[in-house]
C-alpha cells in the first residue's frame, strides 16, 4: 500500500530527488548559476526554487515600491510590516533568541501577538523582521530544503549551510522587493551558531545580533550584559531584558516577548512575557530575574524634587 | 513684540508660523487635514421669499467629525448664509461679514441689503484668491425683494432662483431641475428643499445626518434647526457599563473647590457677632 | 508621516450626568523613539475648565502659555472668570488668526458652566487646527489615536453616567484606543469634574 501511495505522491522526498535529478540530467541549462555559483556540491537543487509571477513592467521593484512604500506615501494600499525588535546571541550555553510580538501598519498596531520566531526544525530557528510574509514563506521553504539535505546526506545541515542557502535564495530575487532581516540560529557539529541574513544578500557570522527598528535599544542592554560565560538563567534574563528595553522605548516594538534557548539537543521555548507586566512587576520569581519590575520608576521614585518621597 | 503688549493682536491673519511650516512641508511632511464640510447646501426662491437648506455633517478626511453641525449662518435678521468647504473659513468669514453688516446697518440707519453682504463676501474672498475656502449660498429678503446668490471661493457670484453647492450639489440640483417651479407656496418650497438636501444626505458620502432649513420672508425669519431627522440613532439595546474599580490607577488627587476659612478672634469679643 | 505623529499623543473628553471628564496619554516621542512618559497635555484653565492640547509638542508649550496669558487678560478686564463657551471661542479665534500658518494642535476642552439656578451644566468642545469648533453632546477626541478613540467611544459611551462610571468609561476608552496606536500611550491621566 505504501508503494502505491508513494508512486502517486508528488511531494515525497524520493520523487523530489527523482524530479530534480531528472531536471539536472535532461535540462541542465535551467540551473541558475546565480544560485550556487557552480554545480559543485549542491547543484542538484538549483531549479527547485519556485518561480513567481513578476509584474510585466520594465522595473518591477519600482512598481512594487510605488504601491507598498508607506514612508513616502501613507495612503498606499499595501502596507508591509516594518517595526520589530529581534535579537540572538551566542554564549557557552547555546544561543538565546528573543523577539517582540508587535505588528504595525503605519501608526496602527495591527497585532500584538505575532510569532516572530520561525521554528525551521528542532535545531534551527529563524527570526522575522521586515516583510512578515517574506520571512514566513522563505524560512518555511528553507525548512523543507534542510529536511531534504538530511535525507540526502544522512546528517543535519550545518547552520552555515542553511543560512547560505537562504542568502543565495534571496540574492537571486535581489531588487525585486523582498524585505527581510533575519537571524538563522542553531546548534551544529561546530557548536552554537548565529548568522545574520538579509534581503540585500548580506550574510554575517557573529556572536550577537539585533535586527529591527528597536535594535539600537536592545543592543544597549545586550552589549553591556553580554559575555561568553553567562549562565543559562542570566543569558535568558539578558535576552528578556533587552527586548523589554526596545519594547518600551520603540513605538513600533512591544506588546510581548518571546524567548527561545537553543542547546545541543535543539531549541526550547522558554516563555512569553508581557512588556507592560515586565515594566511594573518583572518576570517574577525566576533565577536571573531582578525580583521587581524593569521600569525605571523603581530606581527613581522618591529620589528627586519632581518625584518626592511619599513618606 | 509690540503685539504682545496688548490682548488684541493686529487685525488680519498672522503669518509668523509660515517659515517653519513651509520648511516642514518642503521636507515632505503633509499638513494635517482641517475640518471640512463635504456638504449639501441649497437655496430656493418661492412666492414670499427664500428657503435655505443644509445637511449637518462635518468631515475630517474619511472621518465624520461632527454629526450635527450648523451650516446655516446668521448674517442679519433677514439674511442668512449657508457655508460649504473649509469649515473654519465658512464660520469666520460669515461671522466677520455679519459684524460688518451690523455696523453698516448702524451707520446707515437702514436695513442692509442682500447685495451688500454678497459684495462684501465676494470682495473678501477674491482678495484671498481662493485660499479662504468658503463656498457659500447667500439668501435673504430686503427692501428690493428676495435675493439668492451663490459665492465661490475665488469670489465669483451667481444670482439664480434656485441654487445648490457643496459635494452634494449635483444630487440636490437634480431634484431642483426636476421639480422647481416659479411662485411656489412656503410648504411646497420647504418640501422641495427637504427633498434636495435629502438627496445629498443619502446619495453623497460627504453629506449626512439631518436637514436644517431656514425660511426668510419680508416679515419673519424661521430658522428650522433639525427640520427633519432621517438618521436618528436608536438607543443601544445593551451597554458596556464597567464595574466600578475596573481601571487600576497609581495615584488619585482630589481638588476641593470649596474654600474653608477659619476665623480666629483677635480680641476677646471677636466672636461676639450678635451686635449687642 | 504627519506632523501630528512627530511627537504623538491623544486626548478624549466625555460628558456625564452633571459631570465631565477629560483624559490624555502621557507620551512625548520623537517619532518612534519614546522620550518622556510624563508629558502634560491637559492644562487647568480655571477651576471649571480643562484644556487638552494634543499635537506638536513645541506648539503645546507655546499655546498653553498663550492661553494662560489671554485668559488672565480676560479675567482682569472682565473682572470675572471666563465661561467655558467664551473660552472655546477664545481658543477658536487664537487658532484661526494663524489660518495660513497654523499651530499643529487639535484642542479639546471640557468644563462646567454655571447656570442661573446655581447648578453646573457639562460642556465639552473640540477644535481642528485652524479653529473650527465642534460642540458635541457626547464625546470629543483628538490626536494620533483619534480614529481609534472614535471607534471605542462610539461603542462604550452612554448617556447619564455618574462621575465614578464616567471615570471607568473614559479610562477604558483611552486605554484601549491607545493600545492600538504606536504613537500614544506610556501612561495616562484622567480628570473628572
Amino acid at each position: 500500500m505504501n508503494s502505491l501511495v508513494q508512486r502517486f505522491d508528488t511531494n515525497n522526498a524520493l520523487s523530489e530527488i527523482k524530479r530534480t535529478s531528472a531536471i539536472i540530467e535532461e535540462d541542465g541549462d535551467n540551473v541558475s548559476d546565480l544560485m550556487w555559483g557552480s554545480y559543485g556540491g549542491f547543484g542538484n537543487l538549483a531549479t527547485g526554487i519556485p518561480k513567481f509571477n513578476i509584474p510585466a513592467v520594465p522595473d518591477p521593484s519600482a512598481f512594487l515600491r510605488l504601491h507598498t512604500d508607506d514612508h513616502t506615501d501613507p495612503s498606499c494600499r499595501i502596507k508591509i510590516q516594518h517595526g520589530t525588535t529581534t535579537l540572538a546571541f551566542r554564549f557557552k550555553g547555546g544561543v538565546i533568541v528573543a523577539v517582540d510580538s508587535r505588528a504595525t501598519a503605519g501608526s496602527y498596531i495591527a497585532s500584538g501577538t505575532v510569532k516572530k520566531v520561525i521554528e525551521i526544525n528542532p535545531y534551527l530557528l529563524g527570526t522575522m523582521a521586515g516583510g512578515a510574509a517574506d520571512c514566513q514563506y522563505w524560512e518555511t521553504y528553507l525548512g523543507i530544503q534542510c529536511r531534504l539535505h538530511e535525507l540526502r546526506n544522512k546528517e543535519r545541515i550545518s547552520v552555515a549551510a542553511a543560512s547560505k542557502y537562504l542568502s543565495n535564495l534571496v540574492y537571486s530575487y535581489k531588487g525585486m522587493g523582498l524585505s527581510m532581516g533575519t537571524m538563522i540560529c542553531g546548534w551544529d557539529k561546530t557548536g552554537p551558531q548565529v548568522y545574520y541574513v538579509d534581503s540585500d544578500g548580506t550574510r554575517l557570522k557573529g556572536d550577537l545580533f539585533s535586527v529591527g527598528s528597536g535594535s539600537t535599544f536592545a543592543y544597549g542592554v545586550l552589549d553591556q550584559g553580554h559575555h561568553w560565560d553567562l549562565s543559562d538563567e542570566d543569558a535568558q534574563e539578558l535576552g528578556r531584558r533587552s527586548i523589554y528595553a526596545a519594547g518600551h522605548r520603540d513605538a513600533f516594538s512591544g506588546n510581548t516577548i518571546n524567548l527561545y534557548h537553543v542547546k545541543e539537543d535543539g531549541w526550547k521555548f522558554i516563555g512569553n512575557y508581557d512588556v507592560s507586566k515586565m515594566h511594573y512587576e518583572g518576570p517574577g520569581d525566576i533565577p536571573g530575574a531582578p525580583g521587581h519590575g524593569y521600569g525605571y520608576s523603581i530606581r527613581t521614585a522618591g529620589k528627586s524634587s519632581a518625584d518626592p518621597p511619599t513618606s | 513684540m509690540a503685539a504682545a503688549a496688548t490682548v488684541y493682536n493686529p487685525v488680519g491673519f498672522d503669518f509668523s508660523n509660515q517659515i517653519r511650516n513651509n520648511f516642514l512641508a518642503d521636507r515632505g511632511i503633509p499638513l494635517p487635514k482641517a475640518t471640512s464640510t463635504g456638504t449639501t447646501i441649497v437655496g430656493c426662491l418661492f412666492k414670499d421669499g427664500i428657503v435655505l437648506g443644509a445637511d449637518t455633517r462635518a468631515t475630517e478626511g474619511e472621518i465624520v467629525a461632527d454629526k450635527n453641525c450648523e451650516k446655516i449662518h446668521y448674517i442679519t435678521e433677514s439674511i442668512r448664509c449657508c457655508g460649504a468647504g473649509t469649515a473654519a473659513d465658512t464660520e469666520f468669514t460669515t461671522a466677520m461679514i455679519s459684524s460688518n453688516m451690523e455696523l453698516h446697518a448702524l451707520s446707515t440707519g437702514r436695513k442692509p441689503r442682500v447685495v451688500t453682504a454678497m459684495t462684501m463676501l465676494k470682495q473678501y474672498l477674491f482678495r484671498y484668491q481662493g485660499h479662504v475656502g468658503a463656498a457659500l449660498v447667500l439668501g435673504g429678503v430686503d427692501a428690493t425683494g428676495p435675493h439668492l446668490f451663490t459665492i465661490h471661493p475665488h469670489g465669483s457670484t451667481d444670482k439664480l432662483p434656485y441654487v445648490t453647492m457643496g459635494s452634494g450639489s449635483l444630487a440636490a440640483m437634480a431634484v431642483f431641475e426636476a421639480q422647481w417651479k416659479p411662485s411656489m407656496t412656503r410648504e411646497e418650497a420647504l418640501d422641495l428643499v427637504n427633498a434636495a438636501i435629502s438627496a445629498g444626505i443619502f446619495n453623497d458620502l460627504g453629506s449626512g445626518s439631518n436637514v436644517d432649513a431656514c425660511v426668510i420672508t419680508a416679515t419673519k425669519t424661521d430658522m428650522l434647526r433639525n427640520f427633519v431627522k432621517p438618521n436618528e440613532r436608536v438607543t443601544k439595546e445593551r451597554t458596556y457599563g464597567f464595574r466600578r474599580g475596573t481601571t487600576a490607577f497609581t495615584k488619585e488627587e482630589i481638588r476641593n473647590l470649596v474654600v474653608h476659612e477659619e476665623i480666629i478672634g483677635v480680641r476677646d469679643d471677636a466672636m461676639d457677632v450678635d451686635g449687642s | 508621516m504627519s506632523i501630528m505623529e512627530y511627537n504623538g499623543g491623544s486626548v478624549v473628553a466625555m460628558v456625564g450626568k452633571g459631570c465631565v471628564a477629560i483624559a490624555s496619554d502621557l507620551r512625548l516621542g520623537n517619532q518612534a523613539l519614546g522620550i518622556s512618559s510624563n508629558f502634560q497635555k491637559i492644562f487647568p484653565i480655571t477651576d471649571h475648565i480643562y484644556l487638552g492640547l494634543p499635537g506638536l509638542a513645541t506648539d503645546v508649550t507655546t499655546l498653553k502659555e498663550q492661553f494662560r496669558y489671554r485668559v488672565n487678560m480676560y479675567t482682569i478686564k472682565e473682572e470675572r472668570e471666563i465661561e467655558p463657551e467664551a473660552f472655546a471661542h477664545l481658543v477658536s479665534s487664537t487658532l484661526y488668526e494663524r489660518r495660513f500658518g497654523p499651530f499643529f494642535i487639535e484642542p479639546v476642552m471640557a468644563g462646567l458652566t454655571k447656570k442661573p439656578s446655581g447648578e453646573y451644566k457639562p460642556f465639552i468642545a473640540a477644535s481642528d487646527l485652524i479653529g473650527c469648533l465642534n460642540f458635541a453632546k457626547d464625546f470629543v477626541v483628538a490626536g494620533t489615536a483619534s480614529s481609534k478613540l472614535f471607534g471605542v467611544a462610539e461603542g462604550l459611551w452612554e448617556p447619564g453616567l455618574e462621575p465614578e462610571d464616567l471615570f471607568e468609561t473614559i479610562s477604558q476608552t483611552l486605554l484601549n484606543a491607545v493600545d492600538r496606536d504606536a504613537y500614544s500611550g506610556w501612561g495616562a491621566v484622567v480628570h473628572v469634574m
